[in-house]
């Protein structure tokens, strides 16, 4: 280990179109690529990362760096919009609460002015704070390989540790995340050692009210599991009921109850087993907030 | 006309900067050259020619090398330097003790490792890129030993044994049990102090291991020169003490070493000693033949040096009537596995805790420091004062609520202050104090904090928790004193008359990013009524100026300035020398005034202003008729060592729920004596005080037991220490600097870097009593450990 400097010998190279990068991905073997290289780097000067011969840097590729609202009124991410610029964006703010709360959790201002969200999801850590978000607002994400393109659910594409459901010759494109409906609510919370620090654990609740019920409740978790946990099961049943304090605190205990947390140098099990609970509670009960319900 | 061009309009200050300067903030010196990156750092050095050096760590924390294959290493162009090419020559690298309290346990590079991280070989070669692909090349054979973690382990019978034989000065020692340094101190009658007393408090405290995180990582520049002597360039506390090592390690005069006076990003006490990078450094160059850079690396320099950890068992006694009648400090030091040295760490914890209250006299300190298989301690901002100060501040906080002493008036019974004797640092350096900040401090700081308002945690209820603490603490200002003791302490500073009328100031003295180049500036500038923009800092190496022990101890100020305001006076004097004879006047009856208009200082006739001359009128006069520079170094000691004085106001916030800690507020004061430039002490105060709050909340460095390494790895990734979103909002972090002057001081001035962390973590953890109404004996004080203590608590009730 040296990080000083990357002792590791690779081949750069740059594509400036992405049928080019497409290209080197369906022909060259161990590529890795470069979106902002805060993951990427220090894997490479912590000896993290053994095959890797070929760098490729996509931050030429200009369709890939945008980010705007589409024809259909969903937001469009593009693989390297750096954090920065994503998480300041007003449309992400009004629509997006959690993921704009997210990205600003995020690490620290010169990391956030390096990172994007599509190297928060190829890297695939279960701490990606960006995960998340994207998997409660039902984020697609976009995947293109000289074969074609296809979209996988966010829900779908984190499979174990630094592990995506991406194949090796498909480069992530970006994310497409459909408009949340009227009188929905979210939110995001995190707990870190210090605020440029990642999460001891996080949470997510996108939730769609109507009148005093909840129409839709989707929540997903970080640092608790060896990937990105999306809570589909227990999001799912708050479905059609009343929404009470009582019933914001006995889900936040099923949280808590269901998670199995490890411990690190981070923090305890204990500590993050409990956390998830209070941060459950305390997430509900603001995105239920913002939705424009009231508590019973 | 030639040589009288300097007019107010050219200066890049205007008239501003043509008047006493002390007191007011001013433009920093190295500060354009900072911001605009195009200060030369040592890792900025380039010799042509030179080659580049990596350095092998040990990857067991206890092993012999049995043996290495270099030739692999050899065969791709590098130079390799092992066990067998080193001077055998055992060494301390810190040398402001006097080598009689100095003990010495290492060579360059050790045939034995004795941490993970420990250095053992190293290479150089015409790349950085390919020296450390010989660095891969080199074939070690190691026989792993067993490794002890835990002091107290390792003073167990049949502990794995790091040392056989260390050396104190020249004598030769058996190390029994690891065991490395037992100091005691007893002053008066403990036990007849706590006999007075109608109650002794007694208990444990602890602090953890943390890093000193400065910017930089050591680098180091040496360069054979073709007559045998060597050129260094490197991170140096002390130029001369860098030149001393290496002269002994490589058996040179001094005259055949130069070391170059550098900017340094940061110390924080890392490099009060020669950095272990540079001894190989030289090595390197010296059998190569070629000069040889050397950068560490950031994992490289987490293994070099931690700050002492350390446990106190504490034994104080108090009357009814608010007296504390008597004190005991117990020790255990877990130094890790070379001495930097705990033997004057010891001696001086003991100085900060005897100098914190006057115990009626009766102190004990007994210490015990201990090695084990882990990266060694070096000073770390208050070299023990922070530790002890923990202990100690903590139980007085604990005396106060118990027996209803108001925390203020407590303290202020029962404080060294005014006429008291002071132990600068140990036993052995003892001054008389001559100024005090702590009473202003503590009785408007309580006002301004609006402190007799916290209220008892006992009434406070709901989620969050607020609560406020006060501690006091301080440093002293070098380690002077009446007579010589154990610690090292002089300075020197040349100061000269340019033909012009400007003038260089020379001093070996460093510079940490405190601002202390710009305090010898402005004390030069003062003395000779020379607008400041006049006074240049000229470069400095160990050829060009005297002795200087080393920018520790928060001294720069007040010896470094001291010396220079010495050298400053006695030119002066030879200044109304010549220029009483060029206006045939008396020196005597001669004074320097500053000239805004004409932007030079003046030596014009007391009561008498009207006749003058400028000081460029003088020098061009000199020079014009071959009278000579005038010039004047000097080699100075200070006679005491003033403790600076803070004391802490600590609101903080508890999440009942996380465990998290938030600091709504926070109030500092401290006593630097005359402030040489305002905004550069309240600035050590606040970024001393987000230090120490990485001390109290964030940061340890637990070692891994299986493999002896740090669980970081020394990488800061897993090190987090806080930055300005932990640390209160601006306008509710309130610094106040005590109305004082230090008569001994140049201008009044004391010292601050070290006192501005002394109090931090006690007056954080009182604080968290008053609001929760538990005392945590052990720093960090985590969430996780915040919460866990709740629930004991809840347990118990």
């Amino acid at each position: 280990m040296n990080t000083r400097f990357l002792e590791k010998e690779y081949d750069y190279v740059k594509p400036a179109t992405l049928d080019e990068a497409l290209d080197i991905l369906a022909e060259k073997e161990n590529v890795k690529v470069l979106a902002g290289g805060t993951d990427l780097i220090v894997k490479l000067k912590t000896d993290a990362l053994e095959d890797m011969d070929i760098m490729m840097d996509i931050n030429s590729i200009d369709e890939l760096c945008g980010c705007c609202i589409n024809a259909d009124g969903d937001l469009v991410i593009g693989a390297t919009a750096k954090i920065s610029h994503l998480e300041k964006n007003d449309d992400i703010k009004a629509a997006y609460p959690a993921l704009s709360e997210a990205m600003h959790a995020m690490a620290s201002v010169s990391v956030r002015n390096m990172a994007t969200m599509g190297g928060n999801f190829m890297n695939a850590s279960p701490v990606a704070d960006t995960a998340g978000p994207a998997m409660c607002y039902g984020a697609q994400v976009c995947l293109k390989s000289k074969k074609g393109e296809r979209t996988i659910d966010a829900t779908e594409f984190f499979l174990k540790p630094g592990v995506t459901a991406a194949e090796d010759d498909e480069l992530l494109t970006g994310f497409v995340i459909p408009k949340p409906a009227d009188n929905t609510g979210a939110a995001f919370v995190k707990i870190g050692r210090v605020k440029s620090d990642i999460a001891k654990v996080s949470i997510t609740a996108v939730m769609e009210r109507e009148g005093d019920t909840v129409k839709s409740c989707r929540l997903a978790m970080g640092s608790v599991a060896p990937k990105p946990l999306f809570l589909a099961d227990i999001g799912a049943g708050l479905e059609g009921q009343k929404m009470t304090e009582e019933l914001i605190m006995k889900t936040a205990d099923q949280i808590r109850d269901f998670v199995k947390p490890i411990g690190d140098h981070g923090t305890t099990a204990e500590y993050r087993k409990e956390m998830s609970g209070l941060i459950a509670r305390d997430c509900l009960m603001e995105a239920w907030k913002r939705s424009g319900g009231e508590l019973a | 006309m030639y040589l009288n061009h300097l007019k107010p309009e050219n200066a890049p200050h205007g008239e501003e900067y043509c008047t006493s300067m002390i007191g007011k903030n001013t433009h920093r010196w190295d500060g354009p050259a900072k911001v605009s990156g195009t200060m030369e750092y040592p890792s900025d050095v380039y010799v042509p020619g030179m080659l580049y050096g990596a350095v092998l760590y040990s990857p067991y924390a206890h092993a012999n090398i049995v043996s290495v294959d270099t030739s692999e290493a050899e065969a791709m162009g590098a130079v390799c330097l092992t066990y067998e090419d080193v001077p055998k020559t055992v060494y301390n690298e810190r040398s402001v003790s006097t080598p009689a309290g100095t003990y010495r346990d290492r060579i360059i590079l050790p045939n034995k490792a004795r941490h993970v991280g420990e250095p053992l070989m190293a290479v150089a070669a015409p790349t950085e890129e390919l020296a450390y692909k010989a660095l891969h090349a080199l074939k070690v054979e190691y026989e792993v030993l067993p490794a002890v973690y835990d002091p107290e382990e390792a003073m167990k019978d049949g502990a794995p044994q790091l040392y056989d034989k260390i050396f104190l000065d020249e004598e030769e020692i058996t190390v029994k049990n690891n065991v490395g340094v037992v100091r005691n101190i007893y002053e008066g009658d403990v036990e007849e102090g706590l006999r007075q007393a109608d109650r002794v408090f007694e208990d444990d405290y602890s602090v953890g291991r943390i890093y000193q995180a400065q910017l930089e990582p050591k680098a180091a520049v040496v360069k054979p020169e073709v007559d045998g002597s060597l050129t260094v360039w490197g991170t140096c506390q002390s130029i001369h003490a860098c030149r001393q090592l290496l002269g002994f390690l490589f058996q040179k005069p001094l005259s055949k070493i130069n070391v170059k006076k550098m900017p340094f990003g940061g110390g924080f006490g890392s490099s009060i000693h020669v950095n272990t990078v540079i001894p190989i450094c030289a090595a390197l160059a010296v059998k190569s033949g070629k000069p040889v850079k050397i950068c560490n690396t950031r994992e490289g320099d987490f293994y070099s040096h931690n700050k002492y950890p350390t446990k106190f068992h504490v034994r104080l006694g108090v009357t009814n009537d608010g007296v504390i009648t008597a004190g005991e400090v117990k020790a255990l030091v877990d130094f890790g596995a070379h001495q930097i040295q705990p033997l004057p760490y010891m001696g001086c914890t003991a100085g900060w805790f005897a100098s914190l209250y006057k115990y009626c006299g009766n102190i004990t300190f007994e210490g015990t420091a201990v090695y084990t298989n882990k990266t060694p301690c070096c000073a770390m901002q208050g070299y023990g004062n922070p530790q002890v100060n923990f202990a100690i501040e903590s139980m007085i906080d604990e005396i106060c609520n118990e027996m209803g002493f108001d925390p203020i008036e407590f303290r202020l019974k029962n404080i060294r202050t005014i006429g008291d004797e002071f132990w600068a640092q140990g036993p052995t350096v003892r001054s008389i104090i001559k100024s005090s900040g702590t009473e202003e401090g503590l009785i408007e700081g309580a006002k301004k904090f609006d402190f007799a308002n916290r209220g008892k945690f006992e009434d406070k209820t709901g989620k969050i928790r607020r609560g406020s603490g006060v501690a006091r603490g301080f440093h002293a200002s070098g380690t002077g004193g009446p007579k010589p003791g154990e610690v090292i302490d002089y300075s020197f500073a040349t100061v000269k008359i340019n033909e012009d009328g400007s003038v260089d100031v020379l001093t070996p003295v460093t510079d940490h990013g405190g601002g202390t180049w710009d305090a010898i500036r402005k004390i030069v500038a003062e003395v000779l009524q020379v607008p400041l923009d006049l006074v240049g800092l000229s470069p400095a190496d160990t050829m060009n100026t005297g002795y200087d022990v080393c920018t520790h101890a928060t001294r720069g100020t007040y010896c470094g300035g001291g010396a220079a305001r010495n050298a400053a006076l006695r030119l002066r004097e030879k200044l109304f020398v010549m220029a009483g004879e060029m206006m045939d006047e008396k020196p005597d009856d001669l004074e320097v005034v500053m000239d805004p208009k004409q932007h030079q200082g003046c030596v014009q006739v007391k009561g008498y202003p009207e006749k003058r001359m400028t000081i460029n009128e003088i020098a061009r006069n000199a020079w014009i008729w071959s009278r000579g520079t005038l010039v004047h170094s000097e080699s100075y000691r200070q006679k005491n060592a003033p403790p600076c004085f803070t004391v802490h106001f600590v609101e903080v916030e508890v999440n009942m729920e996380t465990g998290v800690i938030t600091l709504p507020r926070v109030l500092i004061y401290g006593d630097c004596g005359t402030p040489i430039n305002p905004d550069l002490v309240k600035g050590q105060l606040v970024g001393a005080f987000n230090r120490g709050l990485g001390y109290t909340m964030y940061e340890w460095l637990p070692t891994d037991e299986e493999t002896g390494a740090l669980l970081n790895k020394g990488l800061f990734v897993d090190y987090k220490t806080p930055t300005a979103y932990e640390m209160p909002k601006v306008d509710n972090l309130q610094v106040e600097l005590c109305k004082c002057y230090e008569p001994s001081g140049p201008f009044g001035a004391k010292g601050i870097g070290e006192a501005a962390l002394a109090s931090v973590q006690s007056a954080i953890s009182n604080a968290i009593y008053n609001a929760i109404g538990i005392r945590f004996h052990e720093i960090p004080i985590t969430p996780e450990r915040v919460l866990e203590a709740l629930k004991e608590k809840e347990a118990q009730a």
